[in-house]
């Protein structure tokens, strides 16, 4: 069995709409014959008028400053802040693949610096004919420390751009609204 | 591209229509776009407003609304722009208060409400209950949650209508109705136990 709710508490969430006027004449007809006949619900409308006429006596405030927009932030900056974000995480990548192989002497004997070993030149004066072979110690020894100092430089001069060009955008949208 | 008011064939200066200033601020026309902030900004600040309780977060989320509304201006699909323009505020609204929570050292109950009072010069007792009324009103609209209390501010305080409330809130019909009618019952019973001090 359903229970009924009471003819009262069915009106009561009308109230608010016929206030505003925005019930049916049936609906209207039907809260009107009902609050003729039952104080609370009446009493419960007065008081329910009397909280929104208090609302409407809620002033509006003017406001402090105008909030025209002043400039429109270029979007140039957008793309450039875009591709020094890109640029630093790849240079950060590098960098990071340097001193892992660094650390663990990957560029040492093995994987790279095979590759930069000049040919043995046997006319060449004061070289000795080691068969095609790099004589000990004239093997090209990639300069990894360096090449790791070069790449940090570079990973500290794009994060401080990028830095600065985030920075400028937060100020150009604070600027933007501040006239 | 300067947007100036149209001259009539009287001579007379009249403000541009809103709907030619929304299509030149879509074309990226800040001046016109301007000319909708200065119509608007009173609402959008009281919206703001009454929804932070709070004069500095008001403040913020209002140009954060207008910046937002001109970058999104294209996406305006016709309708009411005033709905539209609260939708973002609405939206404003929202992060300020999560950023408000996350800084709990800025009061939401900051700045009091002073009701308007029928006399031009109340006396010291009157301009005493005024300012007490106001001040339950202030923390009963805060105690609401957030929804009730954008549509009853929307409805009671800014005097949309229905229809605009429910384009504003991207709610139903009947959704706004419900809202309304629980958050004034809510009120209703926060001040009840002030009846006394109604004027």
């Amino acid at each position: 069995m359903f229970k009924r709710k009471s003819q009262c508490q069915q009106l009561k969430g009308m109230l608010s709409p016929y206030i505003d006027g925005q019930l049916s004449p049936t609906e209207v007809s039907r809260i009107e014959g009902h609050i003729q006949g039952c104080d609370a619900c009446r009493g419960e409308l007065e008081s329910l008028r009397a909280t929104v006429n208090l609302l409407h006596r809620v002033p509006m405030v003017s406001p402090p400053r105008s909030f025209t927009i002043a400039e429109v932030v270029p979007k140039q900056r957008a793309v450039a802040l875009g591709a020094l974000r890109l640029a630093t995480a790849v240079a950060v990548i590098l960098l990071t693949f340097l001193f892992v192989g660094d650390a663990l002497h990957l560029f040492d004997g093995g994987l790279i610096a095979e590759r930069y070993i000049p040919q043995a030149t046997p006319a060449a004066d004061g070289v000795l004919d080691t068969g095609g072979k790099p004589a000990e110690g004239q093997g090209y020894v990639w300069p990894v420390r360096q090449t790791e100092l070069a790449l940090a430089g570079v990973v500290v001069t794009l994060a401080g751009a990028t830095a600065i060009l985030w920075q400028r955008k937060r100020r150009g949208k604070k600027a933007l609204g501040a006239n | 591209m300067a947007c100036l008011e149209k001259e009539t064939l009287s001579g007379r200066i009249c403000p541009m229509a809103e709907d030619e200033l929304i299509q030149r601020s879509r074309e990226g026309d800040v001046d016109c776009f301007n000319q909708l902030v200065e119509r608007y900004q009173r609402e959008v600040y009281n919206l703001s407003l009454r929804m932070l309780g709070n004069a500095q977060a008001a403040e913020d989320a209002t140009q954060d609304a207008f910046i937002a509304a001109f970058k999104g201006i294209s996406k305006f699909r016709g309708g009411s722009f005033r709905a539209w323009l609260f939708r973002i505020a609405a939206n404003a609204c929202r992060d300020q208060l999560r950023s408000l929570r996350r800084r709990p050292t800025t009061s939401l109950d900051a700045l009091p409400l002073e009701l308007e009072l029928d006399r031009h010069t109340p006396s010291p007792e009157e301009y005493a209950l005024s300012r007490e009324l106001g001040e339950e009103i202030r923390r009963a609209l805060s105690a609401l949650p957030a929804d009730q209390r954008l549509a009853v501010i929307l409805r009671d305080i800014l005097g949309l209508d229905y229809d605009e409330i429910a384009q504003a809130t991207a709610s139903s019909l009947g959704t706004v109705k419900s809202r309304i009618s629980r958050g004034r019952a809510r009120l209703r019973h926060h001040l009840e136990q002030y009846r006394e001090l109604f004027p």
